[in-house]
């Protein structure tokens, strides 16, 4: 029992819509007594079990009045008991039919039998709170339950593990080291401490900086992997863009029509592709326009293009280069752009060569419902090409803006040293503290007692 | 008669604590078992050090007496890192071990409302929870209202030499074992601790030619305001002129006519002795199981930890003028005693040594500091402060500048004021208290720079600036110091001012000084009337300008955590999400605040998360 999470709190635990079976989670010192009161089964009550059990039965809803009970469904109960679980409170887990309807009906009879609606993400501060999970863990969880992706679970299991803390540990331990030494050479006088010792000092600081740099890659990779991929289809008016937004989808997503300007919104959905979650974005054709609500579209396309990770530029095919295209083409990022000629049965005024130069191109007949593979592989492949291949698991947003501080940290530390000035060492000093207290954000670790631990032990001085 | 400030023990801390409550004004009576041996420096005859300056120039500043009378009796005077910057200068005074405590006597005796009673305190005389006084040995009641413990290494002290051991709280000097179970019976958590001292060498019996040579500064660089001023020194007693010197030349200046120390190291031979011994030894041979001071080992603990190194450096620092005794700095040990003499017979200039006293290894109790107070003032008994190495802390300096806040603390108790409580920003004393009171210490504490977060704002320059606002509230400096430091401060805020708002062509002077290579003196555009600590001042403000105010907005951003008060209410053991050990520490320790908790050892940021949303939500 636990008596700063004195209530129970529930909440369903696995994602809105359709699936095979829904998670329903109970968390806090009633769990187990409100699973007897609405949950029957053959034998003894859950609070009568042992931790680790599960047991087949029916949440039944008996606030029915004359009607009698009433089944709400036929579930698994999971029985953890405290410190032995999740949040190391006592939790039940109820494992339900899939679908909203059963799991809310589920989650209101907990309510009812004197649950409280959990906060987002309040399992895992509990379990934070109780010392069942550190920071970086707490975050992955978070990441995980929000992953879009496979590749982004991976990355966030990993990272559950603690791949990510032991590098960051790694790097803390260096410049706790490093800042030791310095240390030490400021509190002991010249004659008790033996040589110089800064180069090799320098060198380890030299390391942790390119370790850092390393860790601030991995956050763009991080980034699409969390977030997925920004892909964003621009063109013209009436070349078909919408269509193949439906094509990539495989529905009939956006609304199309001969007409040009039919898109006026921008319209954003996302699909998995190869494993690699793709927010795929249709934008309203680019031309000038009188339209207040059209010009409006096309200056929301423009912002979609300034963050766009892969730019689709559709072109007409059977029209040729036309002026505007000319200019389109030429603000593209050729390694991150794929060019679509559609409608090349109506006629081929423009020819694969001609645009290689501004991105990948892909030649297709979207309309005539051809499966446009080529533009998936290309997809994939430039999607790919922006993610580092990098054993370790990547950083959050928090996580970036704490090591860019450990940076600049540490890279003054650096030009102190380098100052070829014993002044200097005293403000390297200083500046490792504040790399080491910033890292130490990121893992909740202490820094004071750890650096005066470090420091101790490796001297051997008189007074 | 009732005194309304009673100390026991009368070393480094004891006299700090008398002479600040007497010079308040509160009634002060200072225990010693002898007279003679009040101020005694019984280990290295020097004062300061890195960081252990920093306390002196805050004793100084404070009102104290450490810094005046090293000054006036020091022998050497040296500056330390003078190349890595102002923030960790440390000046370190080698002393005439016989006129340090003479003098400090000296002052004892004419310092109005303070009486030394020669005795043994025995018991800490406690009536229905009240603090009545202290008992002696000879049975007599000694009525205060409040007592400050400052016994040093005299509780339960026992010394070993080899694997000879006897009771003593010194060398030559009685050990206090009623006292300590005394402490007991009213509930004190005791630990024991373990120290060393080295042995005396005849000044005589030494080659000095085989050693390097280390003379002192000259000027001499000083650590009080009064030396610094009075450049003559006559120091009054009774009817006659009493002279730290003692000398023919009188009036004398302070730091005049220094001695040199000398530097020599172990060989190969010094070390094969001693591992051949290392049984023999009592910090060794397991006669002694008690904590040592890890970064002041015995030459023992440096031999068997570092057995890379082949050599160990040996200070060879004279111990008064008159004095024939030699402090060698670096090989204090606990063998016997002729170990003692083999081994120093190895070392280069020592070869004909004459050990006068031998090594010995000192066990004592200390009182452990978490059951104190920021005031010092104990949890467990109101009125009753312990200061100085009793609260498990190593050196002259911490002593003093724990005796200092202690007397202080007392004397306002009495007179019913606001405590003195130093805060870890504006002050060593202040780091030195809040780490013994939170932390609490597993061995010896030393002070270190490193200790001080805020060190670059810590210097032993700025000290008078820093403590100014206490001074002038605690009333025992001299008047004249307060206001010229009033008047500097204010020289200063408008020099800088001045550099900021002048230009030499696009850059502001305040800009060009804070080149590496500028100083105020080189500064075309300087102001050539200002006193030279202004002008000092001024440049290492403006050097230091961006990481002071870095370290200003942090602890702004820490002040609301440090300000938190944790309420009375709070039960940490109905907290059943604290981990069991954090429970076991902050009941143990009880924080006033969350910033103190937080400081605590092993309490990590999901303790604090979890004590803030119990006070948060007003309920545990």
């Amino acid at each position: 029992m636990n008596m700063i999470n004195d209530d129970t709190i529930a909440a369903i635990a696995t994602p809105p819509g359709e699936g095979g079976i829904a998670i329903i989670r109970l968390s806090g010192p009633q769990a187990l007594s409100i699973a007897d009161r609405v949950f029957e089964c053959a034998g003894l009550p859950p609070s009568k079990r042992a931790g680790n059990s599960f047991v087949h039965g029916w949440i039944f809803d008996d606030t029915t009045g004359e009607a009698g009970p009433e089944v709400i469904d036929e579930v698994i109960l999971l029985v953890y008991r405290a410190p032995h679980s999740y949040t190391r409170d006592d939790v039940i887990e109820i494992q339900g039919h899939g679908g909203a309807v059963c799991a809310r009906r589920i989650l209101r009879r907990l309510i009812d039998a004197g649950a409280r609606s959990a906060d987002p993400g309040e399992f895992t501060r509990r379990a934070f709170l109780n010392g069942r999970l550190d920071l970086l863990q707490a975050e992955a969880v978070l990441d995980l339950i929000r992953a879009r992706s496979d590749r982004a679970a991976t990355m966030a299991s990993d990272q559950l593990n603690g791949s990510l803390s032991s590098l960051f540990n790694d790097i803390y331990d260096n410049l706790v080291s490093s800042a030791a030494d310095l240390e030490s050479s400021l509190d002991f006088s010249e004659d008790e401490l033996p040589g110089h010792v800064i180069p090799e000092i320098q060198d380890r600081v030299r390391t942790a900086a390119e370790d850092l740099a390393r860790l601030r890659a991995t956050w763009d990779e991080g980034q699409i992997l969390r977030e997925g991929a920004l892909v964003v289809i621009t063109g013209q008016p009436n070349v078909g863009k919408s269509t193949l937004l439906n094509r990539l989808l495989t529905s009939q997503r956006a609304i199309v029509s001969g007409t040009p300007g039919t898109t006026r919104d921008t319209i954003e959905e996302g699909f998995i592709l190869n494993g690699l979650a793709v927010r795929l974005v249709d934008t309203a054709g680019l031309r000038e326009t009188d339209c207040e609500v059209e010009r409006e579209g096309i200056a929301r396309a423009g912002s979609y293009i300034n963050r766009a990770d892969v730019q689709i530029y559709v072109m007409d095919a059977s029209i040729g280069i036309g002026t505007e295209d000319r200019t389109n083409l030429e603000r593209l990022d050729g390694d991150h752009s794929i060019i679509v000629l559609n409608k090349i049965d109506l006629g081929q005024a423009v020819e694969a060569d001609e645009v290689r130069a501004y991105g990948t191109p892909i030649e297709c007949c979207l309309i005539n419902g051809v499966a446009p593979d080529g533009i998936k592989d290309a997809l994939s492949t430039i999607i790919e090409s922006g993610i580092p291949q990098m054993q370790q698991a990547a950083i959050s947003e928090r996580h970036r803006s704490l090591i860019v501080n450990t940076i600049t940290s540490v890279d003054e530390g650096l030009s102190r040293l380098g100052e070829n000035e014993e002044s200097g060492v005293l403000l390297a000093a200083n500046a490792l503290r504040d790399a080491i207290e910033h890292l130490g954000l990121v893992t909740g670790r202490v820094y004071h007692d750890e650096l005066l631990e470090s420091v101790f032990s490796r001297f051997c001085v008189g007074k | 008669m009732k005194y309304g400030v009673m100390v026991i023990g009368a070393g480094h801390a004891g006299c700090e604590a008398a002479l600040a409550a007497a010079r308040m004004g509160v009634k002060t009576a200072l225990l010693a078992v002898d007279r003679t041996a009040i101020a005694r420096m019984s280990c290295n005859p020097s004062i300061g050090g890195i960081a252990k300056s920093h306390i002196v120039h805050e004793i100084d500043a404070l009102g104290g007496e450490m810094a005046v009378n090293t000054d006036y009796t020091g022998i050497q005077f040296r500056t330390l890192n003078t190349k890595k910057g102002p923030a960790v200068q440390a000046t370190r005074v080698q002393c005439d071990k016989a006129f340090y405590p003479t003098r400090m006597q000296a002052v004892v005796d004419q310092t109005p409302n303070l009486d030394v009673i020669e005795t043994l305190a025995t018991d800490i005389w406690v009536e229905n929870g009240k603090l009545r006084g202290v008992r002696d040995s000879n049975g007599e009641t000694l009525a205060a209202e409040t007592v400050v413990i400052t016994a040093g290494t005299f509780l339960r002290g026992k010394i070993h030499i080899g694997d000879e051991s006897f009771e003593g709280g010194r060398i030559g000097e009685k050990a206090a074992y009623d006292l300590s179970t005394s402490l007991e019976s009213l509930g004190f958590r005791l630990r024991r601790l373990k120290t060393g001292t080295p042995p005396r060498i005849h000044r005589d019996s030494i080659d000095y030619e085989c050693m390097e040579l280390q003379p002192g500064l000259d000027p001499p660089p000083m650590f009080s305001w009064r030396a610094k001023r009075e450049l003559f020194h006559v120091e009054q007693s009774g009817d006659d002129l009493f002279h730290v010197e003692q000398s023919d030349i009188r009036p004398w200046r302070p730091g005049s006519d220094q001695i040199p120390c000398y530097l020599t190291h172990t060989t190969p031979e010094t070390h094969a002795i001693i591992e051949a011994n290392l049984t023999r030894s009592a910090m060794y041979g397991g006669q002694i199981d008690a904590t040592g001071v890890r970064y002041c080992p015995s030459i023992e603990d440096k031999i068997v930890r570092f057995r890379d190194k082949s050599s160990h450096h040996i200070f060879i620092e004279p111990e008064g003028r008159i004095n024939d005794l030699v402090y060698p700095n670096g090989i204090s040990n606990s063998f016997p005693k002729e170990v003692q003499d083999e081994f120093v017979r190895t070392i280069p200039g020592l070869s004909r040594a004459e050990l006068v006293n031998y090594a010995y290894a000192i066990e004592y109790d200390f009182s452990d500091p978490t059951q104190l107070d920021h005031s010092l003032e104990s949890k467990l008994v109101e009125n009753l402060y312990f200061a100085g190495q009793v609260n498990g802390t190593t050196g002259y300096e911490e002593a003093a500048g724990q005796g200092l806040i202690a007397g202080i603390n007392a004397a306002i108790k009495v007179i019913r004021g606001t405590p003195l409580i130093l805060s870890r920003h504006e002050s060593y004393i202040g780091v030195l208290v809040d780490d013994l009171v939170i932390k609490g210490t597993d061995e010896p504490y030393r002070m270190f720079t490193s200790r001080a977060e805020h060190r670059l704002m810590l210097r032993q320059d700025n000290a008078r600036y820093r403590m100014r606002d206490h001074a002038a509230r605690i009333g025992i400096v001299d008047p004249d110091m307060v206001s010229e430091t009033g008047r500097y401060a204010e020289q200063v805020e408008s020099e800088i001012e001045r550099l900021n708002r002048v230009r030499r062509g696009d850059r502001t002077l305040a800009q060009i000084l804070r080149r590496p290579d500028m100083s105020y003196g080189e500064l075309d555009g300087r102001d050539e009337t200002l006193p030279q600590e202004v002008a000092r001042q001024v440049e290492i403000t403006l050097k230091y300008d961006g990481y002071i105010q870095r370290d200003l907005e942090r602890i702004e951003k820490a002040r609301g955590m440090e300000e938190k008060a944790i309420p009375e209410w709070v039960d940490y053991n109905a907290i059943k999400s604290l981990r069991t050990e954090s429970r076991q520490k902050l009941n143990e320790i009880q924080p006033r605040t969350i910033g103190q908790a937080a400081r605590i050892s092993g309490i990590n940021p999901s303790d604090i998360a979890i004590l803030s949303v119990v006070i948060k939500r007003g309920r545990a």
